[in-house]
């Protein structure tokens, strides 16, 4: 009877024994793990439509993973022609119409900010993440997580993972009045199978007068140079400090802040590399909110997918004080 | 230059010897130092009310209770947003008007003929403070998007951002 009762002990999950967390909190944690694991083993094609406002985009996304690395394509099939394709940590951005191809590669040297499965316990720091009902989306049957943020400082999302493989068909920003801010939706998707290779090669850039604008990032500590950003938003830290290429100019400073889902890039640069006088405000994109300001003949502009408060609040603890 | 900025501010530099000065805290850090430092003595002499600190967060969150009465919307947006961001932009508009008043006013505290300075700065319009989106917005909106977190869950796509076409500048 005894050792009976020492076996049903040790059959029972421990989480069933502690009863530390909700059980809904621990399944919603698990499927972002879900979802994060989805993200980076599974090849897929498929059609998204991005909403934003009254407007929406369709755009075209292939990713293939194969013993040489992964590669992404992103396509934009509405409006002007453009295309991103991610090799590995090397993102290529072409532009037709300017026959331009930027290049952004991440530093080596430096660890990004990602949403490792360690870190998504933080979240509920500052979110609290909760699983809901499930939809069927694409023909997919999905099931809903929400993160409802813990205070005004950033948005809300509410993500809908396939059932079976956690891929990611849908995702929805939110403001605090629980209103959408942006969407993405796959209205077609192919998991697996035969994915043409060709179609993950750039359609562009091909020809010598295409201009590669390089943005050669290197790690920086801008307090040399004078420059402090104490951002002062709960839950917000710096997790990325560099300057690189932006446009013509090739000083510019970059700092990164995020509260592990959320990011907002503080970027730093001389007045005299622009050469149209600057508008000071406020301007919003979708999710994405920018805060420009000059400050001892720099530009300071902050960009993120955060409300238009925290981007504006981050961007007004940026202090410049001569070097001694 | 401290002499200078010291002599200006009290109104005892004539016209002509105002540019030298006025460059010098247009382009020197420490002439701007100095500036304030010797508004803050001003100030504390004259024992002049200083705002509290957290005012304009304080005032921002009060504005943002009001009702709107403006409707400086610019950008594509669904009428459903606009009570959020609206508030905003008017405490901003609002915000700038408080430093132009508030400059204007440091301006001309060395001038007691004037006391109702403030009153006479003409008003910026609310508006002003919502821009369209900056020029090189999607330099920037790339170079931010590689070191977003989300990634981690969505990969590449949103970076239908940098690629859309109303985030294009106009």
């Amino acid at each position: 009877m005894r050792k009976a009762f020492i076996l049903l002990m040790l059959l029972l999950p421990a989480s069933a024994l502690s009863q530390a967390q909700p059980s809904n909190a621990m399944d919603a944690a698990d499927w972002l793990k879900k979802i994060y694991h989805a993200s980076q083993k599974l090849s897929y094609a498929g059609i998204f439509v991005y909403r934003q406002g009254d407007r929406s985009e369709t755009s075209r996304i292939t990713r293939v993973i194969d013993p040489a690395g992964d590669t992404e394509k992103l396509e934009a099939m509405d409006g002007m022609r453009r295309e991103v394709i991610r090799k590995g940590d090397e993102v290529r951005c072409y532009l037709p119409d300017t026959m331009t191809v930027k290049v952004d590669r991440r530093s080596s040297q430096l660890s990004f900010p990602a949403l490792l499965p360690a870190q998504i316990s933080t979240l509920s720091d500052q979110y609290a993440v909760v699983k809901e009902e499930t939809a069927r989306i694409a023909g997919f049957d999905c099931q809903t997580i929400v993160l409802k943020p813990k205070d005004e400082f950033r948005y809300g999302y509410k993500l809908w993972a396939d059932l079976g493989s956690g891929m990611l068909l849908k995702a929805r920003i939110f403001n605090a009045k629980g209103e959408p801010v942006e969407e993405f939706t796959f209205t077609q998707l192919m998991i697996g199978g035969t994915i043409d290779r060709d179609r993950l090669k750039p359609t562009y850039g091909q020809g010598k007068q295409w201009r590669v604008e390089n943005a050669s990032v290197v790690p920086a500590n801008l307090a040399e140079s004078g420059w402090t950003v104490t951002a002062g938003i709960p839950g917000f830290h710096k997790v990325v400090e560099v300057r690189r290429q932006l446009r013509d100019s090739q000083r510019v400073g970059q700092i990164v802040y995020s509260d592990g889902l959320a990011a907002v890039s503080v970027f730093i640069e001389p007045i005299d590399m622009r050469r149209e006088p600057v508008r000071a405000g406020m301007s919003s994109m979708g999710a994405v909110n920018i805060y420009t300001r000059e400050l001892a003949n720099h530009i300071v502009t902050v960009v993120g997918e955060a409300p238009a408060m925290t981007v504006r609040r981050i961007g007004n603890t940026v202090e410049y004080h001569r070097p001694q | 230059m401290k002499s200078k900025i010291s002599a200006m501010m009290d109104g005892e530099l004539p016209d002509t010897g105002l540019a030298e000065p006025l460059r010098a805290l247009r382009e020197d850090c420490d002439a701007l130092e100095t500036w304030r430092q010797y508004h803050l003595i001003g100030d504390a002499l004259r024992d002049t009310q200083v705002l509290s600190s957290g005012f304009s967060e304080r005032f921002a969150q009060r504005l943002a209770q009001e009702p709107t009465v403006l409707a400086p919307a610019r950008l594509p947006m669904r009428p459903e947003h606009k009570p959020y961001k609206i508030p905003l932009a008017l405490a901003a508009g609002v915000a700038a008007v408080a430093t132009v008043g508030l400059a204007a006013f440091v301006l001309m505290t060395g001038d007691p003929q004037i006391p109702q300075a403030p009153a006479q700065v003409v008003v910026a319009p609310a508006e002003s403070t919502v821009v369209a989106v900056p020029k090189g917005a999607n330099d920037y909106l790339l170079a931010h998007q590689n070191y977003s977190p989300r990634g981690s869950l969505q990969g590449v796509a949103p970076y239908v951002r940098t690629v859309s076409e109303s985030a294009r500048p106009r």
